[in-house]
């Protein structure tokens, strides 16, 4: 699990797909706080 | 030929990959991870050891290094890339090869002598290119996240398009790679990346010196 405070949480998405996860090995979700 | 050897923070096989390049007959020098210029090199190699600290994952961050910028463009010109071990993992997160790399099917690091078997590939032969392939070399492995992975039908066009350029002989896969991947090419064949250490077996002090043949196969791509 990665916990971060995020400026646009809209760019999450793009965030998980680009660098905190690799979609070709690994799923991910995400959850607000 | 010149060699550019990247070297990011948590590299550590960079300065044998210096020697390999040297005795393959080429002239060698590091590019350090923020240097965005390769300019006059020919041939990049992206070394093994923990860039980043394997943070996130292996080769997660240093994707985004300014040298892998620069790299992506050297590879999109169809020049030679060779990526060892962390340079494999770091090479297939850039998307510049294909698959992943996984954690070792025993769930342990492996640190062992074992054989290759080098498959046929027109594009990659230059020296050696009248020397039989199916050749066996033996070079040394030494990983914790080195289980080949990819789609089966992505393990069926890399088959049918020749870009396996490695296996692990018979009995020598050491991490549970899929169909005993060792290695592979991009489609064009000019970037190729495998786990085990061919710049560790160069030296007959070591053992070894199969693995200059894969640094000769990549200078055929230049010629």
């Amino acid at each position: 699990m990665v916990e971060l405070e995020a400026d646009d949480p809209e760019r999450l998405a793009e965030l998980c797909e680009k660098l905190l996860a690799n979609p070709l090995i690994e799923d991910y979700e995400i959850q607000s706080l | 030929m010149i060699w550019g050897v990247l070297q990011f923070p948590g590299s550590c096989d960079e300065r044998d990959a210096l020697y390999a390049c040297s005795a393959a007959g080429g002239e060698a020098r590091l590019v350090w991870h923020e240097d965005r210029d390769l300019g006059g090199i020919d041939a990049v190699v992206v070394p093994g050891g923990f860039s980043y600290g394997d943070y996130l994952r292996a080769g997660a961050i240093a994707r985004f290094s300014a040298a892998m910028e620069a790299v992506a463009e050297h590879a999109a010109a169809g020049k030679p890339v060779l990526g060892i071990c962390n340079g494999f993992q770091v090479l297939c997160e850039a998307g510049l090869l294909p698959g992943a790399l996984l954690r070792n099917e025993n769930m342990r690091f492996v640190c062992r002598q074992l054989e290759l078997i080098e498959e046929k590939r027109e594009q990659l032969s230059g020296p050696g290119a009248d020397e039989p392939f199916n050749a066996r070399l033996s070079v040394p492995a030494k990983h914790g996240e080195g289980r080949y992975w990819a789609p089966e039908e992505t393990l069926d066009a890399l088959e049918a398009n020749g870009q396996v350029a490695y296996r692990y002989a018979p009995g020598n896969n050491p991490n549970g790679s899929a169909r005993d991947v060792a290695g592979v090419t991009n489609e064009a064949g000019n970037v190729l990346g495998l786990m085990p250490h061919p710049e560790h077996a160069v030296d007959p002090l070591t053992g070894s010196t199969d693995g200059l043949r894969v640094f000769q196969r990549l200078e055929g791509v230049l010629r």
